[in-house]
């Protein structure tokens, strides 16, 4: 069990992002402000088109906001520009996302490797190979994306999210992609790894019973955030 | 860790086929440039130093009066080789007989370019050689043997000297080309001019000083004697000359140009599509590891070594097979090629690698540009960086590459600037066009379950893609169209100029007795004629009452000579005619009429020249006798018609009583041959001249030009298929996503395939359509300015353009498709990663 320390590794303040759509002003995110603890699990919920991607891409450093303050790790990211930000992902953050992005001319023990190359790590190899292992693809690492099903696709990108262990995983509706089944598999393993690796865990989804396997739920709605209900963790502490 | 991740992904790429389009691109942008470069320039060197030889040399100064001794003390002569001539006519002997003959002298390095064609008897075995006859000794034409009855070894007299024959000439490259006076020839050596003791003050001599070299050199030569030449000197070179030869040339070395800038241009068309398609394909990749945490130095450092990579491969690769083709082209046509071969030299090398390098990195800068701002937000939002933006930085920078290739292909300032402007300005129309075609489809309805309605919605919704696409289309289809034309044309022209049964034999010097003799030897060996002209020699004296004998001296009229058939001011050969012969063309006036009376008609350039108008009243000097002609029509002439042609052809009644000599130009198979010879021996002062070598010389110079526009316009048309497979693949690559989507929405493969078919038919048909007009344009331009041809309209085009446009398209697209459609949906929606 991750231990949730009083730290907060997110904090957000009077965050908002517009953009200009035809002239006129599109409001996708109004003035939200929340903390997410070291180690917490949280789930943003909310219907399709509420904005709950693009609230992720603020906090992962993949946008930059049109207004407010985001803190990562201690980091004031808002002030950074690309270069910095990216430096932060590399370092700190996993994704996993709705569309796998794997790298369609990589392997899937290459596409595993991929961040921590990036980030000059040496043992990166055998990392890899220990996590595809870990997550049940150990005989299927010189096969290529296409060769692959989309749950194993999934389970690769998981494998690539937790090679630099990052401190936070951003992941954006990792099972919607995928039949029941599979999308079950895709989600106890990424619990299980978090859980593992002590990850702070920020899942966007639009299915409340994966939110539920969360500590905390947020409720998007037209661009406003609320705390929801309490998940799992009031059932456990 | 970066180059290991480049490498990798490198190798990858390669080997999934992603990177095969661009290779071959740039491949073929080099081997293109290598093999065209090569080949021409390796041929037109030949042609030039083979049609050098029609003269016997690169330059030569003609002079009426020897030159003093130390003429060329002070001219920068070094490293030119050298030879002098000296001509004129008299009287040869032998026994009894004698004959005019046009005596040569010749030191020993004639010819300089070119070969003299040797034999011991008339008809036996023969030798090519370069050099002169012996002291003391001639060589002598067959006709020289015929009239005379003379053998080799026999003795002849020339002047005050008598010669030894020792062999029969049956070739001299320079042998010039002049119906009017050609008498047999008698080559002596240049030491043994003095012995005829015939140069006396006031004889007819001309001298001629050879010059042959480096180009360079030649010309410091050139601007050494220009300044200070003399009217009665001429300095001329190979394309001076007007001869059948020199305009085949100019036009084959204007094709070949034209050609290999296409080629270029083409090439570089081909690496923009290929280069933007490969980093289209790699904006998900750049996403992920700007994603992952790459810094923009490492997804450049990736890409650029990529590049890197492909342009050192492509470029080596480009270069071996291009040197083996051109090996391979050069061995066939090695029996063209004067001896000794053209050396290949560095230059096609050099512009081949320049060409693929600065094509490969000008053309994929703007795609790569946009591939490093991908932002990685694109892993959420997929379309996030998909709409590419103008740059008109890049679009000049681009101008300006494919401008200094093509002035550096071209050499020519003047021509890159012409095409480059009429190029631009071709896509600035076709842009507007192909807004207007796409637009024009706005106005229908969609209804998805028609195909056609489907396809119209497709080209609607992707404008700007197609507008793009239509534009390489055109140029592609244009390109082809124009070249493949302009090859026929040119081809068929020549072809047209010297077919099969061109005149090969001038009959000159007949009188007014033997004229029923002549025409009924005609008659009896079935030989056609245009029948025989009447010549009378006489001078232009006044134009309108204005003196003539300043301005004509002034304006150095002694080029008649080497120019074989220019002569005003000296004698003209003048005739009268009631009917216009071949190849004449009245442009101002009306021609003569049968109770026309005092009346002439007047070549258009010599009526330009001497500024004489239509209703000018011409005075001629005809013996002693001054006598008026009133100008009533100004002529084209066609000088490369093997026909006699004249400056000046009159009304009947005007020289009727003057003595004339007849001349005429037939064709005589070998089989005619004996019967004419016999003819002939029983009158000895008519003059036959055999032009069939000349004729033989120019045809083969036409068929290895005619090759190496074949070979020229075969890398052309490969470079265009290149282009339209690169653009029809992309944007089959653009439609995936779409198609995927039909697909899932349960479209039957069977409409998504009539509805991407119907859509590239429509695109490349109005591609065809937009070419064929383009080409109609171009060609009427290139005709006319370019190649000095007619102009004309090309039925043919108006259904091969959009048929093959057509065709070809929708074939590419509906193969590309049936790829795609065979995948199953699952598949593809993977890899499109929606
Ligand atoms: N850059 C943008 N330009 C235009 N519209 C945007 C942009 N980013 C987000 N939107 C719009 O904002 C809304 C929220 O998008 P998103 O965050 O993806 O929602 P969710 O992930 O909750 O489905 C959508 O309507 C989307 O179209
Ligand atoms: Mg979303």
């Amino acid at each position: 069990m991750a231990e949730i320390s009083n730290l907060n590794i997110i904090q957000v303040k009077n965050l908002s992002k517009h953009v200009a759509v035809n002239d006129n002003d599109l409001h996708i995110l109004r003035d939200i402000g929340f903390a997410v603890k070291s180690g917490e699990s949280i789930a943003i919920v909310g219907a399709s088109g509420s904005g709950k991607s693009t609230l992720l891409s603020l906090l992962a450093g993949l946008d930059s906001p049109s207004k407010g303050e985001i803190y990562l790790d201690g980091e004031p990211i808002h002030q950074f520009n690309e270069e910095q930000r990216a430096q932060l992902r590399g370092k700190s953050v996993g994704f996993i996302f709705q569309a796998f992005m794997l790298v369609q001319s990589l392997t899937a023990l290459e596409n595993v490797m991929l961040p921590a190359e990036l980030a000059g790590k040496d043992n990166a190899k055998q990392m890899a190979e220990e996590l595809l292992e870990r997550v049940g693809l150990g005989d299927r690492t010189a096969h290529f994306p296409n060769q692959l099903s989309g749950g194993e696709q999934q389970r690769v990108a998981i494998a690539r999210a937790f090679i630099t262990k990052p401190k936070i995983l951003f992941a954006d509706e990792p099972s919607a992609n995928l039949d029941g089944k599979n999308g079950h598999m895709i989600e106890d393993l990424l619990f299980e790894l978090n859980e593992q690796y002590g990850t702070t865990l920020v899942l966007v989804t639009h299915d409340d019973k994966l939110a539920g396997r969360c500590q905390r739920i947020l409720r998007m709605c037209d661009g406003e955030l609320t705390e929801a209900e309490q998940g799992k963790q009031s059932n456990v502490v | 860790m970066w180059f290991k991740l480049a490498l990798r992904l490198f190798k990858r790429e390669l080997g999934r086929g992603e990177l095969t389009i661009i290779a071959i691109a740039i491949t073929l942008a080099v081997l293109s440039v290598f093999s065209l470069s090569s080949v021409s320039s390796r041929i037109q060197d030949s042609i030039l130093q083979k049609s050098a030889s029609f003269i016997a040399a690169d330059r030569v100064l003609q002079s009426a009066n020897a030159l003093a001794d130390d003429y060329f003390a002070d001219a920068p002569l070094d490293g030119l080789k050298q030879a002098r001539q000296i001509t004129f006519s008299s009287m040869v002997f032998y026994n009894d007989e004698l004959q005019l003959a046009g005596v040569k002298a010749v030191t020993e390095s004639n010819p300089l370019r070119g070969q003299l064609v040797l034999s011991d008897t008339s008809f036996g075995k023969q030798t090519r050689l370069k050099g002169a006859p012996p002291r003391g000794e001639v060589w002598v034409s067959r006709r020289v043997i015929d009239v005379l009855d003379i053998a080799v070894g026999n003795e002849l007299e020339v002047g005050a000297a008598k010669f030894k024959v020792s062999g029969v000439l049956i070739e001299e490259p320079d042998s010039g080309f002049n119906p009017f006076n050609q008498n047999p020839r008698v080559m002596m050596n240049y030491a043994d001019v003095p012995m005829t003791e015939v140069i006396q003050p006031g004889s007819r001599i001309t001298y001629r000083y050879l010059f042959a070299g480096e180009e360079e050199k030649v010309k410091a030569l050139t601007d050494w004697v220009e300044p200070q030449l003399l009217d009665n000197q001429r300095w001329y070179g190979v394309k001076d000359r007007q001869s059948p030869v020199t305009s085949a040339l100019e036009r084959a070395e204007s094709f070949l140009l034209l050609a290999g800038l296409l080629g270029v241009i083409l090439a570089a068309v081909a690496i923009a599509v290929a280069a933007q398609r490969y980093c289209q394909r790699h904006y998900d990749p750049v996403a992920i590891f700007k994603t992952l945490g790459a810094s923009s130095k490492q997804v450049r450092q990736i890409y650029v070594t990529h590049l890197i990579f492909l342009t050192l491969m492509s470029v080596v690769a480009g270069l071996i097979i291009g040197y083996a083709i051109q090996s391979v082209v050069f061995e066939m046509i090695k029996e063209f090629l004067p001896k000794p071969l053209p050396e290949l030299g560095a230059k096609p090398f050099v512009m081949a690698i320049v060409t693929g390098v600065s094509c490969s990195m000008m053309f994929s800068l703007y795609p790569l540009l946009q591939l490093f701002n991908i932002p990685p937000l694109r892993v959420l939002r997929r379309n996030e960086g998909d709409k590419v933006k103008n740059n008109w930085g890049y679009l000049i920078a681009s101008g300006l590459t494919v401008f200094l290739l093509m002035w550096g292909y071209s050499q020519s300032l003047k021509i890159s600037a012409i095409l480059f402007a009429v190029g631009a300005t071709m896509i600035v129309i076709l842009l507007l066009l192909s807004r207007l075609f796409v637009n024009a489809g706005r106005a229908i309805g969609v209804r998805p379950s028609n195909p056609f309605h489907l396809a119209m919605a497709s080209i609607k919704r992707r404008v700007r893609a197609n507008s793009v696409q239509l534009i390489t289309f055109t140029i592609a289809i244009h390109l082809l169209l124009s070249l493949s034309i302009l090859k026929n044309d040119i081809i068929g022209e020549w072809q047209n100029q010297l077919p099969k049964g061109a005149p090969n034999h001038f009959l000159a010097n007949v009188t007014k007795a033997e004229l029923t003799e002549v025409n009924q030897l005609l008659k009896q060996q079935n030989i056609h004629t245009e029948g025989l002209f009447p010549i009378v020699r006489g001078r232009l004296v006044n134009v309108d009452e204005e003196r003539l004998i300043q301005f004509v001296s002034k304006e150095k009229e002694d080029k008649s000579d080497a120019g074989g058939r220019q002569g005003i001011g000296r004698e003209l050969n003048m005739t009268w005619r009631s009917d216009l012969p071949l190849g004449n063309e009245i442009i101002e006036g009306q021609w003569l009429k049968p109770d026309s009376l005092g009346e002439v008609s007047v070549e258009a350039k010599v009526a330009e020249r001497m500024k004489i108008k239509l209703g000018s009243e011409l005075t001629f000097l005809i013996g002693a006798q001054e006598y008026k002609a009133k100008v009533t029509s100004l002529r084209t002439v066609d000088w490369n018609t093997m026909q006699p042609n004249f400056f000046m052809i009159f009304s009947d009644d005007v020289l009727a009583d003057f003595p004339a000599t007849y001349i005429t130009s037939f064709h005589v198979s070998d089989k005619q041959k004996q019967p004419l010879n016999k003819f002939l021996r029983d009158y000895p002062t008519i003059m036959v001249i055999e032009v069939g070598a000349i004729i033989g010389q120019i045809q083969s110079t036409i068929d290895q030009v005619s090759i190496a526009i074949e070979f020229v316009l075969l890398i052309v048309v490969i470079a265009g298929v290149l282009v339209l497979t690169a653009q029809v693949q992309a944007s089959i690559e653009e439609r995936q996503q779409e198609i995927v989507i039909l697909r899932t929405l349960g479209a039957k493969g069977s409409l998504i395939k009539n509805a991407v078919m119907l859509e590239f038919l429509m695109i490349g048909v109005i591609a065809g359509v937009m070419a064929t007009i383009a080409t109609e344009i171009l060609l009427a331009v290139l005709q006319t300015q370019m190649f000095s041809m007619d102009m004309a309209i090309h039925w043919d085009i108006w259904w091969m353009g959009p048929v093959i446009g057509g065709v070809f398209v929708a074939s590419i697209g509906l193969l590309s498709t049936m790829k795609l459609l065979t995948r199953n949906t699952s598949e593809m929606l993977r890899s499109v990663n929606m």
